[in-house]
C-alpha cells in the first residue's frame, strides 16, 4: 500500500504536469480543471501516505553496480514534507486559477509548477542519495523556469538566472559530498551513510557533512548564499508561496535534517549551522525593516524564518525545525497569497503607493494580519509555538550571544511584521489605486490556510510521534502537545520574548505615528548591497566574464591551428604516458 | 634497428599519421584537407590492424579496422560533398575565407 503510494504521490503531479501541457493553450479552462485535479489528488495521496510511515523502503528497483538500489523510504521526515509540498502546493494551485486566468501561456506555467511539486517530493522520499540528487535539480530547473516566468521581462530573467547559478554551488556541493560518501561507503543509500557514518575516515566525513552543509544554505538561501531569494520575487505570488512555503527552500532543510545525526559530531560542523542560522536570520530581518516591496518584505522574513530553523537544527532539535518549518509552510503560504491577492488587485508590489486598504479588502486584510501575527510569534497562532520551542531547546544547547543575536530578531520580525500591515492596509491612501475584491478560488486557499496558520501547532505530538517512531538514527523525543503547552508557558523565556516582540510592535507603533517608516537611514545602503555580498556576486560574475572573454582568442575557427591544438594535446597525452611507463 | 615486417608495419604507420597530420596543419584547400585526412585514417586503420596482431587479437583489429573503413567513407563522401556546394556558394575553396563563424 505504501508502495503505491509512494509512486501516486511523484507521479501524479508529473503526470498532471504532462496533460496539462497536452491540453494546450487554447482551452485554458481545462487547464485549470486538470491541475486541480491532479494536485488535489496528490495531496489526498501524500495525506493518506502518513499514516503508512515506515523506515523501511518500499520500493527497490536494482539499477546496477554504478547507481546502486533506486530505493524509496516513506519515513516520518519524508512523509511530512511530502504532505506539507503537496498540500500547500494544491493550494497555490487552486489559488492560480484565479490569479493566472487570462494568462496565454498557461500549460508552461503549470507544467513546471506540478512537476516542481513532483520533483519535491521525489527528493524526500528517494533513500538514495543519487537520486536525491537528481531530483534537487530537477527542483532549482523548475524553479529557474517559474520565476523567469514573465520572460519577456529583464529583471524576472536576470533574477532566476541568479536563482539557478546560485543554487547551482549547493548542486555542486550536494554531489560533491554524494561521490565522496559513494567512495567512502561503496553504496548510494542515505541508510548506509546514517548507521555508518561513525566508521568513515574523519576527513571524508567532514568533507560530506560541509559539502552538504554548503548545498544547504544555497537552497535555503541562507548566509552566504541569500542573496537569490529576494531577486526571485519576480515570480507569480503563487509561485513565491509554492517556492517559500511548499517546496524548494525546505530541500535545504530537510538535507540538514536528514543528516544531522551522521555530522553532529564533525568538529565544527554545529557551529558552522549555527552560525549560518544565526546570521541568515539577523541579516534578513534587518534587510526587511527597510524594504518597500511587499513581497520583498516577504521574502527577507523567510530567510530569517528558515535562519530560525537551521539554528534549531544546529542545536540539536531536529524536531522543532521541522515543527517550525511545517508552520512556517501555512502562515508563509497565507502571507504570500494574501500579498499575492493585493497585488493581484492594484497592481503594483510598493508599499509606498499601497496604504488604506483595511475596508476595501477585508477578507484579505483579515487573513493576511493573522498571517503576519504568526510570523511575528504572536501567541495561540502557529508561528509562536514553534519559534518559542526553537528559543527554548537552543538556550541550553547554543553559545549564549549567539542566542542574543535570534532573540533581537524576534524583536525585528516583530517591527517589520507591524510595518508591514500598516502601510499596506491602515495608514492614509497614498495612491489612487484600483481595486476589486478577491474571488472565491482565492478566498478558499486563503480560508483554508488561515485555519491552518490557527491549527496547525496542535499536531506537535503527532509530528513527534511520526518522527520518533520512524526515525531509527535520529534521537527524537516524544512529546505531546499538551506537555509542548504547559512546558513553554510555564519557562521564563517564553514570556522575555513575548516582551521583546511586544517591544517591536511598540517601536513600530511609535514611528507609524510619526510615519516614519520609509527612511531606513545607514541601513537602506547596506540592505541595497545585500550587505557587501551582492558585490561580491558580481565580482565573480564579471571574473568568469573576463576569463571567458580572453579564452576567446583560441576560439579562431581556423581549421589549421586547431590541427595544432589537436596534435599538440597528443603529444601532451604521449608525454604523459611515457613517463607513467618510466 | 631491424626490419622485421612488424617494424615496417610500424614506420608505415608513423609515416602515414606523419603526412596526415602534416598536411591538416598546412592545407588550406577544402578538398586536400579531405585527402590528407584520408591519408591520417588509413595509418589509424593500419595501426588498429597492427595493435590486433601484437595482442593476439587479429580478428577484433580486423574487425574494427573495417568498421573504421566503413565510418570514414562516409567522412570522405560528405566531405567531398559538402566541398562541391562550398565551392558553388562561397566561390573559393579556401578554408580560412569559407569561415563566417564570428568568434
Amino acid at each position: 500500500m505504501a508502495g503505491i503510494l509512494v509512486v501516486l504521490v511523484i507521479l501524479l503531479p508529473w503526470v498532471g504536469a504532462l496533460a496539462v501541457w497536452l491540453a494546450q493553450n487554447r482551452q485554458p479552462k481545462l487547464q485549470h480543471t486538470l491541475a486541480v485535479i491532479f494536485s488535489v489528488l496528490a495531496a489526498l495521496a501524500s495525506i493518506l501516505l502518513l499514516g503508512d510511515a515506515t523506515s523501511d523502503p518500499v520500493i527497490q528497483i536494482s539499477l546496477g553496480s554504478a547507481f546502486g538500489e533506486l530505493t524509496f523510504v516513506p519515513d516520518g521526515l519524508a512523509v511530512s514534507l511530502t504532505a506539507i509540498a503537496t498540500v500547500i502546493g494544491s493550494l497555490a494551485v487552486i489559488f492560480s486559477m484565479e490569479y493566472m486566468r487570462g494568462d496565454e501561456q498557461l500549460g508552461r506555467y503549470y507544467f513546471l509548477v506540478l512537476f516542481f511539486i513532483g520533483a519535491m517530493t521525489g527528493l524526500v522520499l528517494s533513500g538514495n542519495l543519487l537520486f536525491t540528487f537528481f531530483f534537487w535539480e530537477i527542483t532549482a530547473l523548475c524553479s529557474y523556469g517559474l520565476i523567469s516566468f514573465y520572460n519577456d521581462d529583464p529583471k524576472a530573467v536576470a533574477g532566476g538566472i541568479k536563482a539557478l547559478i546560485i543554487t547551482q554551488v549547493g548542486g555542486v556541493g550536494l554531489l560533491a559530498g554524494t561521490l565522496v560518501a559513494f567512495t567512502a561507503l561503496g553504496s548510494f543509500q542515505i541508510s548506509d551513510l546514517l548507521a555508518n557514518s561513525s566508521a568513515l575516515p574523519a576527513a571524508s566525513l567532514a568533507f560530506i557533512a560541509f559539502s552538504f552543509l554548503i548545498a544547504a544554505a544555497a537552497k535555503s538561501a541562507q548566509f552566504p548564499f541569500h542573496s537569490w531569494l529576494p531577486d526571485a520575487m519576480e515570480a507569480p505570488s503563487p509561485v513565491s508561496a509554492l517556492i517559500h512555503a511548499a517546496t524548494m527552500v525546505n530541500a535545504g532543510i530537510y538535507l540538514l535534517a536528514r543528516f544531522y545525526p551522521a555530522f553532529e559530531f564533525v568538529p565544527g560542523w554545529r557551529t558552522s549551522v549555527l552560525l549560518v542560522g544565526a546570521i541568515s536570520a539577523l541579516i534578513a530581518s534587518l534587510s526587511a525593516l527597510v524594504a518597500t516591496d511587499l513581497k520583498r518584505v516577504l521574502a527577507y522574513s523567510t530567510v530569517s524564518q528558515l535562519g530560525y530553523m537551521v539554528y534549531a537544527i544546529g542545536s540539536g532539535s531536529v524536531l522543532a525545525s521541522q515543527y517550525h518549518l511545517l508552520n512556517h509552510a501555512f502562515f508563509k503560504a497565507l502571507l504570500f497569497l494574501a500579498a499575492g491577492s493585493v497585488i493581484h488587485s492594484v497592481g503594483t508590489r510598493d508599499m509606498r503607493r499601497m496604504g488604506g486598504l483595511r475596508g476595501k479588502m477585508p477578507f484579505v486584510r483579515n487573513v493576511f494580519i493573522i498571517g503576519a501575527l504568526a510570523l511575528a510569534g504572536v501567541p495561540i497562532l502557529n508561528g509562536f509555538w514553534s519559534k518559542e520551542l526553537i528559543l527554548e531547546v537552543s538556550l541550553e544547547n547554543s553559545p549564549l550571544w549567539i542566542h542574543v543575536l535570534m532573540l533581537a530578531g524576534v524583536g525585528l520580525t516583530a517591527f517589520y511584521t507591524f510595518r508591514m500591515i500598516w502601510l499596506v492596509f491602515f495608514g492614509q491612501e497614498r495612491d489612487a489605486l484600483h481595486y476589486h475584491p478577491a474571488g472565491s478560488p482565492m478566498k478558499f486557499s486563503l480560508a483554508i490556510l488561515a485555519v491552518g496558520t490557527f491549527t496547525t501547532w496542535l499536531l506537535f505530538g503527532g509530528l513527534s510521534e511520526l518522527l520518533a517512531s520512524t526515525l531509527p538514527y535520529h534521537d527524537i523525543e516524544v512529546a505531546s502537545t499538551a506537555e509542548l503547552v504547559t512546558a513553554l508557558l510555564s519557562a521564563p523565556a517564553t514570556w522575555f520574548t513575548l516582551v521583546i516582540v511586544a517591544v517591536g510592535f511598540a517601536i513600530c507603533w511609535v514611528r507609524a505615528r510619526g510615519y516614519r517608516l520609509f527612511g531606513g537611514g545607514w541601513l537602506t545602503p547596506l540592505v541595497e548591497s545585500s550587505f557587501g555580498f551582492e558585490s561580491l556576486n558580481q565580482w565573480i560574475v564579471r571574473g568568469v566574464s573576463t576569463s571567458a572573454e580572453r579564452l576567446r582568442a583560441t576560439q579562431t575557427g581556423e581549421l589549421n591551428w586547431n590541427i595544432f591544438g589537436i596534435f599538440g594535446g597528443l603529444l601532451l597525452v604521449l608525454i604523459i604516458l611515457w613517463l607513467g611507463v618510466k | 634497428m631491424t626490419f622485421t615486417p612488424m617494424n615496417i608495419v610500424l614506420l608505415g604507420v608513423i609515416a602515414l599519421l606523419g603526412v596526415g597530420f602534416y598536411g591538416l596543419l598546412v592545407t588550406r584547400n577544402l578538398i586536400k584537407v579531405v585527402m590528407v585526412l584520408q591519408i591520417l585514417i588509413k595509418g589509424a586503420i593500419t595501426a588498429l590492424v597492427l595493435a590486433g596482431k601484437l595482442s593476439g587479437n587479429l580478428g577484433l583489429g580486423q574487425s574494427t579496422a573495417a568498421t573504421v573503413i566503413v565510418a570514414d567513407t562516409i567522412v570522405a563522401v560528405v566531405g567531398l560533398a559538402l566541398a562541391v556546394q562550398v565551392r558553388r556558394r562561397f566561390g573559393t575553396l579556401d578554408v580560412p575565407k569559407i569561415s563566417t563563424l564570428r568568434g
